[in-house]
């Protein structure tokens, strides 16, 4: 059997049995696919799926669906209002240039009486989200340079941001400032395809002294370390903060109004139905979003001129203020999920938020083994694994049943029975892949604080091995290989007839 | 505990307005634009509307009642102190303006019409109503 000749017919025989299959063949085969194939068969797809990201689906099913989480479940419903209790921004923005007649950029003495403003509500702390870079002769510098000692007198932490990247060696910040010894912070944010949905756990040092791993925080972890470290103390984010973005807008922001898609001037508060909400989603997102910022937000005009109006003390007194622009020249504009456009100070204002809501433990994109980061993928695959355990099992077992009830003498039952139940329970149970998923996604939110984008391909990835299941794709190429592998259909053996061809049957 | 909390906050702020009452009674006499206090711990003196800051005196050697002998467009504020001209920023003094500070909102706001004269506003007062629940 073993001779050249042999070998040569096996092999033709093969091909032809691979070009031309006998469907009755492949269809008793198919019945006798064993249970590591077809673990192996979803494993494979499911891999392939998850790895290779075909045409970048996976990312962006991934991220739109924690875009629609953010808009139409987490932030309308669950996310938490005690982050946003504590965090306001102080803005300038347009108006406040024309209100207070002053043209940007700034001297920095403005930048200092307005420092000087927020100290009186003694605020948490202040973050400045402002660079201050350019060595421009100004003459109130040294305003500035006392206002960080009037921070430091008072015991109120304040922090400046250094510049990133910049092209001709700049300090990251003015070395009359920087030489206070004020913090001086990373502010860089991630931007996932365009949209604010992470926040950075590292950053540059500048003047901060690195970690034992040699990296320092990003500027809302090093704020909520300093500020908050004692009450909550601060999770080891093993790569990326996933942002959980908040819809309910502060109520301290009724000054502030929204134009919808018809032109009409509204309240920020105007409040939507569950199901209108997702009514409109489903043909349009956008048509639920909302240009109002979620934290609290006053402008910088309003503590300069109305410094007691209540709104104004309590969104400065004993909160985190990040103090930024809303300049159409700053270019410092970022897209957020749930706001579409919206100045990048409201990015950081969200991570801290994120961090005091969660108590420290704010949503990540990874999870650790032994202290070093997993890699998602790997992560989403082994999710993925016991769903497909499952699903292979109950599906070979029916199909065992099948193959035993060609053989042996039909069970009688009714009608109702053959039609209807038996029909039903054989198709339904496929979409316990979908409950199975979400329950492991669910877990791994508890468990590990994965955010929703880092397991929802799980759930997504295990319809699709319910529907191939369904279809019995995996029997099927079990079957035809059994068939091209020269399989005998009459006996249940794999061993291969040689001269079973289908040009050796026609002869 | 919360009627001794209580208790003290209502002693704060009754005295805290019967601050600012008495005050603004004791400029009573004063006409036109008046600051009537310091109102921070510490008043910061520029010498120019957008100029730097030439001196800082402690709340109590601030004067009251000082007319208001200039107003910038930035709204820093003119007074005379020792027989100086002296810039001081709103916010570190009380003041009795006889005309009206600009409404603070953005687009178009929620908000009452009514226009408080001599008086500080909130956000969004003086801001047109609009349509949408609140």
């Amino acid at each position: 059997m073993t001779s050249p000749q042999h070998r040569s017919k096996r092999m033709s025989g093969a091909i032809a049995r691979a070009r031309r299959p006998k469907k009755e063949h492949m269809e008793t085969l198919r019945l006798r696919v064993p249970y590591w194939f077809v673990v192996t068969v979803l494993t494979a797809i499911a891999s392939f799926q998850i790895w290779m990201n075909p045409f970048g689906f996976s990312d962006l099913v991934q991220r739109y669906s924690q875009d629609v989480s953010d808009l139409l479940i987490t932030g309308p419903y669950f996310y938490g209002t005690e982050g946003r209790n504590d965090v306001s921004v102080a803005i300038v923005d347009e108006n406040t240039l024309h209100t207070l007649n002053s043209p940007w950029p700034w001297k920095y003495g403005d930048h200092a009486r307005v420092l000087d403003a927020l100290l009186q509500y003694k605020p948490k702390a202040v973050v400045i989200d402002f660079l201050f870079v350019d060595s421009r002769p100004d003459e109130t510098l040294k305003d500035l340079v006392a206002e960080i000692g009037r921070y430091r007198k008072a015991h109120v932490p304040l922090y400046f941001e250094g510049g990133i990247d910049l092209p001709y060696g700049e300090n990251p910040l003015r070395p009359e400032l920087a030489n206070t010894g004020v913090p001086v912070i990373d502010p860089s944010i991630p931007i996932n395809q365009g949209v604010a949905r992470q926040y950075s756990a590292t950053g540059r040092c500048f003047t901060q002294k690195p970690g034992g791993d040699g990296t320092c925080p990003s500027l809302g972890l090093r704020v909520f370390h300093d500020v908050y470290g004692k009450q909550y103390p601060l999770a080891h984010i093993n790569d990326m903060m996933e942002l959980v973005w908040g819809t309910r807008t502060a109520p301290e922001n009724h000054w502030i109004t929204r134009t919808d898609a018809n032109g009409n001037q509204l309240s920020c508060f105007a409040q939507m139905s569950l199901l209108k909400r997702w009514y409109l989603a489903f043909f349009d997102t956008s048509a639920v979003k909302s240009p109002c910022p979620y934290t609290a937000e006053f402008p910088v005009d309003a503590v300069l001129l109305h410094p007691d109006d209540k709104d104004v003390v309590k969104m400065a007194t004993n909160r985190v203020i990040f103090y930024g622009g809303a300049l159409q020249a700053a270019q410092d504009r970022t897209y957020t999920p749930v706001n579409d456009l919206l100045p990048g100070v409201f990015v950081h204002a969200m991570a801290m938020d994120n961090l005091i809501t969660f108590h420290g433990q704010p949503y990540q994109n990874a999870i650790s083994l032994g202290g070093n980061p997993v890699n998602g993928n790997m992560v989403q695959i082994a999710a993925t694994f016991p769903v497909i355990l499952i699903l292979s099992w109950i599906h070979w077992r029916g199909i065992r049943r099948k193959r035993r009830g060609l053989g042996g003498p039909q069970r009688r039952r009714s009608i109702t029975f053959e039609y209807v139940i038996e029909k039903m329970v054989e198709k339904v149970w496929h979409y316990l892949a979908l409950g199975l998923a979400l329950g492991v996604g669910l877990l791994l939110t508890r468990s590990a604080g994965l955010s929703v984008a880092n397991w929802v391909e799980v759930v997504f990835v295990s319809a699709e091995l319910a529907a191939l299941v369904l279809v019995g794709l995996p029997d099927s190429i079990w079957g035809y290989l059994h068939h091209v592998a020269g399989g005998n259909p009459g006996d249940g053996s794999a061993a291969v007839p040689v001269l079973e061809t289908v040009e050796g049957q026609a002869v | 505990m919360r009627v001794g909390v209580g208790l003290y906050a209502g002693m704060a702020l009754l005295a805290f307005a019967h601050s600012a009452l008495a005050a603004d009674e004791a400029c009573a006499g004063a006409t036109g634009d008046v600051v009537l206090q310091a109102r921070t711990p510490e008043v910061d003196l520029y010498d120019g509307p957008s100029g730097k800051k030439v001196m800082t005196v402690v709340q109590a050697k601030f004067p009251s009642c000082a007319p208001i002998t200039g107003r910038a467009s930035n709204f820093m504020l003119q007074v005379s102190m020792n027989g100086a001209k002296y810039w001081v920023p709103p916010y570190m003094v009380k003041y009795r303006f006889s005309g009206k500070l600009p409404a603070v909102c953005r687009n178009l706001a929620m908000g009452s019409n009514e226009q408080k004269v001599g008086s500080t506003r909130g956000l969004g007062e003086g801001c047109p109503k609009t349509g949408g629940s609140h």
